[in-house]
């Protein structure tokens, strides 16, 4: 247990407020219980430490240049509070200025959030990953500089603070080290939503300031909206995938598979992340073939941006959220549609079915693929072998399809029935742990990130995995699936699998939900889930 | 930013090893790259991968499927770790020049 006490006001302190220390972490079950035969955490060099942010922790998610000059450093603080300001206006706040001032007015400091945090739990309790730590920041920077009370009164009642360049580079960090899983804001009596807080600071950052994690932003958004993909693929290079997995797929299963583009008035336009075309090209696959098994007229989009669903300005700036949630609205309108449905992606799900409603006018009908799956499954006259899926199943609840959408059931059902040896994480559904990829992570590694979002956000989640396959036999001769229906999420998971080295020591494996579906379908001949390619 | 050095190779690379400048590299550099995969020599079987990521790159702006390396350069995945310790995008792609792939991928 720790024991070093870190101050709200610390913040504003030169320097590092705590250090990673492995021993200190929760210990994980046999054969991964001893920190030293795992990987370590990856000190960084000290010159880097002394050019970019003041870290908080050792951990640099993406790392600021410290300001060159007294003016420098001056115009960022301008910057911060004016970002602030506006953060509380409803003109620049038009998605959650509510909940916001909720939360930032009416928090009991019942503290009852704590235990709910799997990154405050598993770090051994480190005070700086509390998840009210940093929203005690911004709810004193809140009574100093948006709503000021008397100077004396607000020292007594909230406490002070100050800006200056250590606050401001370490809030930043700080902001990264919450997936907004928002398990702590279901636990609050109240109802004040941490996440939130988390999300509302990365706005400040990124609207006000221009400050965001470049995976995010300008490798992210920005080159989604002019390439046409956060990956990179223009609409020529996605053409050319997909036919590729279209050829492949037909000389798997012995029948002719084909991608529909741009197809006017079908009933669903499907919109994958296409970060599952160049990694899990089996997903967008098997909803070809599914989509087509159940007789549904079905089409993609080859239009800049409307073959990407992804769009991570739901994680940290409304503004590109609106950018990419317009472009989406717009393709399918223009194809005349009936419904879009979103692929397997969980921030896709919420961005596109829930928030984009705040911007949306006369939408298009969205769905999430949970959905249409169970009713492909349960209503469509296909023929399913259940016993073809022979191997222990578990499901990891993608946090922004459960908790946040409330889709709990549809997944289930499917897996109840299409897959025999299925069993439940504890907890689940809307009470689910987040993998430790969450709001951008799972594509985040430089500096030291990645062993954090190994050893500490994403530790409880392994933690779960193993404890749901522990009936089993431990070793690699059962093969054993965690079905992730999120790209985030799968890639999460795969870097966990590759850093404990699980698929050796407890064979494990990940996939979405749709290719066990087809898995089990009886007219797939050969084994569409094959582990020796996995 | 962080410099890579390797005799008298020097080059910007990004947290993860991956070239800042693309098109800088040569074959010096793709060996000076490979020494972080501890291949310290490349084989003809090496310049095969290597040669089919950097036309594709240069084609497209973008690394290949890995399915698609494999098919067109008819080695398993098993043999580009055996090749490229890393595998094919953080070893592979590294020494070939590619920058790091981005999105969910």
């Amino acid at each position: 247990m720790r024991t070093n006490i870190i101050k709200i006001t610390d913040i504003s302190k030169p320097g590092q407020l705590t250090e990673i220390d492995l021993q200190e972490l929760a210990p994980l079950p046999p054969p991964y219980d001893d920190y030293r035969n795992l990987p370590g955490f990856k000190k960084l060099p000290k010159a880097t430490m002394e050019n970019l942010s003041d870290s908080p922790d050792g951990v640099l998610a993406t790392g600021l240049s410290r300001p060159a000059s007294k003016e420098e450093e001056e115009r960022l603080i301008n910057l911060f509070i004016s970002g602030l300001k506006k953060l509380f206006t409803k003109e620049n706040n038009w998605t959650f200025l509510q909940p916001l001032i909720l939360s930032m007015e009416h928090c009991a400091k019942c503290q009852t959030c704590n235990e709910e945090c799997p990154i405050y739990e598993e770090s051994g309790h480190n005070e700086v990953y509390r998840p009210t730590y940093r929203a005690e920041i911004l709810r004193r920077l809140y009574f100093k500089y948006v709503k000021p009370t008397n100077p004396l009164m607000r020292k007594f009642m909230q406490g002070d603070i100050e800006v200056n360049w250590e606050l401001i580079s370490k809030l930043f960090e700080l902001s990264y080290r919450c997936t907004l899983c928002r398990r702590c804001a279901m636990s609050c009596p109240i109802g004040v939503d941490n996440g939130l807080i988390t999300h509302e600071l990365r706005k400040i950052f990124s609207s006000e300031m221009g400050l965001a994690p470049k995976e995010l932003h300008e490798k992210g958004t920005v080159q989604q909206l002019i390439v046409g993909s956060s990956t990179g693929m223009n609409p020529e290079v996605v053409k050319d995938n997909m036919e590729f997995i279209d050829e492949d797929i037909s000389e798997r299963v012995g029948f002719k598979v084909e991608t529909k583009w741009d197809v006017e008035g079908a009933e669903v336009l499907l919109i994958h992340n296409a970060g599952e075309i160049l990694a899990w090209p089996d997903n967008p696959a098997a909803f070809a073939i599914l989509l087509d098994a159940a007789g549904i007229t079905w089409t993609m989009s080859s239009e800049l941006v409307g073959y990407d669903g992804v769009n991570y300005g739901l994680f940290y700036d409304d503004v590109q959220l609106a950018r990419i949630a317009m472009k989406h609205l717009e393709i399918a309108k223009k194809l005349k549609v009936k419904k879009i449905v979103m692929g397997e992606c969980g921030h896709e799900s919420k961005a596109l079915g829930v928030i984009a409603d705040r911007i949306f006018e006369g939408a298009v009908p969205r769905e999430t693929a949970m959905t249409l799956i169970e009713d492909i499954v349960f209503n469509r006259g296909i023929k399913f072998d259940p016993s073809k899926n022979d191997f222990p199943v578990t499901l990891h609840d993608p946090c922004n399809i459960t908790r946040a959408m409330g889709v709990i059931e549809p997944q289930r059902r499917v897996l109840r029935y299409i897959a025999p040896k299925f069993r439940e994480m504890t907890p689940h559904g809307v009470n689910n742990y987040c993998c430790g990829g969450g709001s951008g992570f799972a594509i985040m590694s430089g500096h030291n990130f990645l062993d954090w979002r190994m050893h500490i956000s994403g530790r409880r989640k392994f933690r779960q995995i193993l404890e749901a396959f522990k009936d089993e036999p431990p070793g690699k001769e059962v093969p054993k699936y965690v079905c992730a229906p999120c790209s985030n999420c799968k890639g999460q998971i795969r870097d966990l699998i590759d850093f404990y080295g699980a698929k050796e020591k407890s064979g494990l494996y990940y996939g979405g939900l749709v290719e066990l579906v087809v898995n089990a379908m009886v007219d797939i001949k050969d084994k569409f889930i094959d582990f020796d390619m996995m | 930013m962080p410099v890579f050095e390797y005799g008298d190779v020097k080059i910007n690379v990004d947290e993860d090893g991956f070239m800042e400048n693309p098109e800088e590299w040569n074959e010096k550099v793709a060996l000076a790259l490979a020494s972080t995969e501890d291949v310290y020599e490349l084989t003809d079987e090496h310049w095969h991968v290597i040669n089919y990521l950097r036309d594709y790159y240069q084609k497209y702006g973008i690394a290949p499927m890995i399915r698609k390396l494999c098919k067109e350069t008819g080695f398993s995945l098993k043999k580009i770790y055996e090749l490229f310790p890393s595998g094919p995008a953080k070893g592979a792609c590294k020494v070939a020049g590619l920058a790091k792939p981005t999105g969910c991928v």
